[in-house]
């Protein structure tokens, strides 16, 4: 049995709602990248199916800059991290507050 | 696999027509070129071919500005009269930029070539971007300038500050961009759903996902599509409540990248909200219309509350750039009832980008070495020091406050004249008291330039205040500083072509 296209929905709007909450309470900035990474996964997943049930194929074309816009985000957004890690040596969100006025 | 098609669907990409864009990133690369090809102590020049090229391009692109509306590569990209205005408006912004960092670059241990190189790539990514009438061309569009602009923003890697903002423009950054990209995935797959009447096979279409949206005016699914791509565009254009990244990013953000971000960013936000409502949503202006009129009278209410109380000058223009964009955004509310608001929303921009650029020039010329501490109290007595600089402070700050004659009032005025037409009374209201509030900080700052008695002006901002502006950047604040006058008198040819289109 395949499942419905109301169970795809259904799941990638679970994964992303999961993500956007991981994004406003977590506090570890990598975990917070990871749900990033989460929401565009969601993202991806709903428009596979989608793409399949709708019979439309721009979707799935769709998915492979998804992919690819996706590794830039993580190339560039690691290197920030590691480069703030390397002069505050911390990564908690609460204590890059330096500019609080 | 038939190739045929393939080879017919590719004829019609009228790859000459998007010569600006493709230009831009063969000089890009060209810098790059450059870099490995001469000996080290010539790569100070290399910023001068970079903007050499780029008034090049403009000059072309002037020479060249007249082109129909045209569908292009499978209907990707739209070129248009507007489209032409916003190439010209990025690439000024691009030189601008440019000529800020020549200034500001040499105080840090960063290299140089790769910032001209990242400027010149998100401004053709800008450009692609007001033109896409694809929502994959857009997100594509739209990450290329996202991803650039994090790089821009984290620049000056030694400064804690410059990083940390970095860090938090990514985050939003891309949880905007995720907001943005379900908003299409549910689009896409509503308007594409067998189950519905008038179901479109090109969904991503700007055009196909409109003929959707009227034939449904009323479906669940794709209102929670609109609102989310509604908030990703938002988070963009720095509008309530998807304004918090402003001061902070602002301020930690090089100077040269705060006006990037603040002026061509922006616009292409705005540009694309416009496109959006005026050309796919406008079925579903039930949803749309009340979502903006809030959102711009909370956004105008914020920005100027929140800027009445900064100290630092770049949380203090970033959080009045939160107000200016909830100015455009009452012409964009009003776009629905009164066309006309479309040329209002094109002359604000300039008018914003000419007295910005005016205000961020002497911003770069005074800033120190620790580019994200710029206080009011440095400006104190600035016009002793440099009449000039204080000057044209004083006039893109008049023209950002909205005082006759400048560029800015003219704008102001169109936005008003246009909402009240539209009868959004009560929005209009909102907005005058946040004119008001904005003459207030506005003239703070002029005040404490011109009229402050105590010589509160550190000697080493005064020492750079003396040294002046160079000569080319000195031309380029000239030049602003006349134009916000000029376009404050006379819009001619310019005011005539906005109310013709």
């Amino acid at each position: 049995m395949t499942p419905s296209l109301d169970a795809y929905v259904m799941l990638s709007s679970a994964l992303f709602a999961i993500g956007f909450l991981g994004v406003l309470v977590r506090r570890n900035t990598l975990v917070i990248f990871m749900c990033l990474e989460l929401m565009l996964v969601a993202a991806t997943l709903a428009l596979v199916a989608f793409s399949r049930f709708n019979g439309t194929e721009d979707g799935d074309v769709f998915v492979f800059f998804i992919l690819t816009v996706a590794a830039a985000e993580v190339a560039v957004g690691l290197a920030i991290i590691v480069a703030l890690f390397r002069l505050r040596q911390t990564i908690q969100v609460d204590r890059l507050n330096s500019m609080r006025h | 696999m038939d190739f045929s098609t393939l080879r017919s669907l590719a004829a019609g990409n009228a790859w000459g027509s998007v010569w600006p864009e493709l230009s831009l990133g063969c000089l890009a690369l060209f810098l790059l070129v450059l870099e490995t090809g001469l000996p080290r102590s010539m790569h100070a020049r290399i910023p001068v071919v970079s903007i050499a090229g780029q008034l090049g391009i403009l000059g072309v692109l002037l020479l060249n500005f007249d082109t129909p509306y045209r569908a292009t590569f499978n209907g990707l990209l739209m070129l248009s009269p507007q489209g032409q205005l916003m190439r010209v408006f990025f690439l000024i912004s691009s030189i601008l930029v440019s000529l800020l960092a020549r200034r500001s670059l040499p105080w840090q241990r960063v290299p140089r070539v790769e910032f001209h190189h990242i400027v010149l790539v998100v401004a053709a990514a800008m450009m692609l971007l007001v033109e896409s009438r694809n929502f994959v061309m857009l997100f594509v569009a739209l990450e290329t300038v996202t991803v650039g602009l994090y790089i821009l923003v984290s620049y000056y890697r030694s400064n804690p500050k410059t990083l940390e903002a970095g860090l938090k423009y990514l985050v939003m950054g891309a949880l905007s961009s995720a907001l943005l990209l379900f908003g299409i995935v549910l689009l896409y797959g509503v308007a594409g759903s067998p189950a519905l009447s008038g179901r479109t096979l090109e969904a991503m279409q700007y055009g196909g996902l409109r003929g959707f949206l009227e034939a449904n005016p009323d479906n669940f699914l794709a209102a929670a599509g609109i609102v989310l791509v509604l908030s990703g565009v938002a988070f963009k254009i720095g509008a309530f409540p998807f304004q918090i990244w402003i001061p902070d990013v602002y301020q930690g953000a090089p100077t040269p990248v705060t006006a990037f971000l603040a002026v061509a960013s922006k616009a292409a936000g705005f540009i694309v909200l416009l496109v959006l409502v005026t050309e796919v949503f406008a079925p579903y202006d039930w949803l749309v219309g009340p979502v903006l009129t809030l959102m711009a009278a909370a956004t105008i209410l914020f920005g100027n509350l929140a800027a009445l109380k900064q100290n630092n000058v770049k949380r203090l223009i970033g959080l009045s750039g939160v107000s200016h964009a909830g100015f455009i955004l009452l012409a964009v509310v009003s776009v629905s009832r009164e066309p006309m608001a479309v040329g209002a929303v094109y002359f604000y921009l300039y008018a914003y980008l000419i007295a910005s650029f005016a205000v961020f020039g002497v911003m770069t010329v005074l800033a120190g070495p620790d580019d994200s501490e710029q206080e009011l109290g440095d400006y104190a007595g600035l016009a002793r020091e440099s009449p000039f600089l204080a000057g044209v402070l004083a006039c893109g700050l008049g023209s950002l406050a909205g005082i006759p004659p400048f560029a800015g009032f003219m704008a102001k005025l169109l936005v008003f004249v246009i909402a009240f037409k539209a009868g959004h009374f009560g929005l209009l209201g909102v907005a005058v008291a946040g004119v008001v509030v904005s003459v207030y900080y506005y003239f703070g700052w002029i005040r404490t330039a011109y009229f402050s008695d105590e010589a509160a002006i550190s000697p080493k901002t005064a020492e750079r205040a003396r040294a002046g502006a160079g000569l080319t950047l000195g031309i380029a604040l000239a030049a602003l500083t006349l134009g916000s006058i000029v376009l404050g008198f006379y819009q001619g040819p310019l005011g005539n072509w906005l109310a013709g289109h």
